[in-house]
């Protein structure tokens, strides 16, 4: 949906995966939307690059999220909120409608 | 010119500003290093963030700073002399969602030096304090205002516009001028 201005479907996955769960690590977005990994590696250190995004790690996992001292972010969030309106329905319902909460350590599914 | 490994941070900012002013390239210094500039050197940063405007392509930086030793290693540029590494961050040089109210000019004997002004500067190590509660950069603003006049009026006023009004209010005494240096403000 973004393709045309961002002009690269990795970078759209990016941003929007971004702008549905606020943070994200490169396998958990490879993952989501069934792409290799490296495409979306070199786009989320693109992205932190240029300023867009901020990371920290977790462990052994770099957690991604934007970077809130980003001039445009306002402007940027609510293209994506638009973009992500236009998703399908199912498409945004996986996106928007992950657990976030917290599951205690042992506890059964 | 001293050796390049002698000279200040605020010297090796202005001869690199300068060299890349020479190539069409107008830089600002921004982060840590105008802490160090403005706090006398209390606080020292190894990171030297010299930003342009947003439209100068990496490889013209690359190009530039290849002329005066420095090698791009990672996201820096390193001269093996030098004790201070340079950051090129994208610009356009902001705080927050703002544009710098102020540009200041530093002569130093190895060039002119373009860098936020305190108050910017204040700004730029609250933005950190605010998103992120890093609280070296709350002390390095503290830093910056002990030794500068700096405009507490504009800096709650844009903390208000940056929606951090009740976060302002609650460090804001920190960056109180001491009793002796409270006029002229910025």
């Amino acid at each position: 949906m973004l393709q045309p201005i961002v002009a690269s479907v990795s970078t759209e996955r990016v941003l929007v995966f971004l702008r549905a769960r606020g943070e994200g690590y490169a396998r958990e977005m490879a993952r989501f939307f069934g792409t290799s990994l490296r495409p979306i590696q070199r786009q989320l250190e693109r992205l932190e690059a240029a300023g867009v995004l901020w990371s920290r790690l977790v462990g052994r996992t770099r957690l991604y999220a934007f970077n809130p001292r980003y001039p445009f972010l306002r402007e940027l969030e609510a293209l994506l909120d638009r973009a992500l309106a236009f998703y399908p329905e199912a498409d945004r319902r996986a996106l928007l409608m992950n657990r976030r909460r917290p599951r205690r350590a042992g506890k059964p599914l | 010119m001293k050796p390049i490994s002698e000279i200040s941070a605020g010297e090796l900012a202005a001869y690199v500003a300068g060299h890349l002013k020479q190539s069409g390239i107008e830089v600002v210094l921004s982060g840590g290093a105008c802490v160090t500039i403005w706090s006398e050197g209390l606080y020292v940063s190894a990171d030297l963030d010299l930003i342009g405007d947003g439209t100068t392509p990496r490889s013209s930086l690359r190009k530039a700073l290849a002329e005066i030793g420095f090698v791009e290693q990672g996201r820096q540029f390193v001269h093996p002399d030098a004790r201070f590494f340079v950051d090129c961050p994208s610009g356009p040089v902001a705080l927050g969602r703002e544009a710098p109210k102020e540009i200041r000019t530093i002569e130093f004997a190895t060039g002119s030096l373009r860098l936020l002004s305190p108050t910017d500067c204040v700004k730029d190590r609250l933005l950190a304090w605010y998103h992120w509660h890093d609280r070296q950069s709350l002390e390095q603003a503290a830093l910056v205002a002990e030794r500068n006049p700096v405009d507490l009026d504009e800096l709650g006023e844009w903390s208000k516009r940056e929606g951090q009004a009740d976060a302002f209010e609650e460090i804001k005494g920190r960056l109180s001028p001491p009793p002796s240096r409270g006029a002229g403000a910025n």
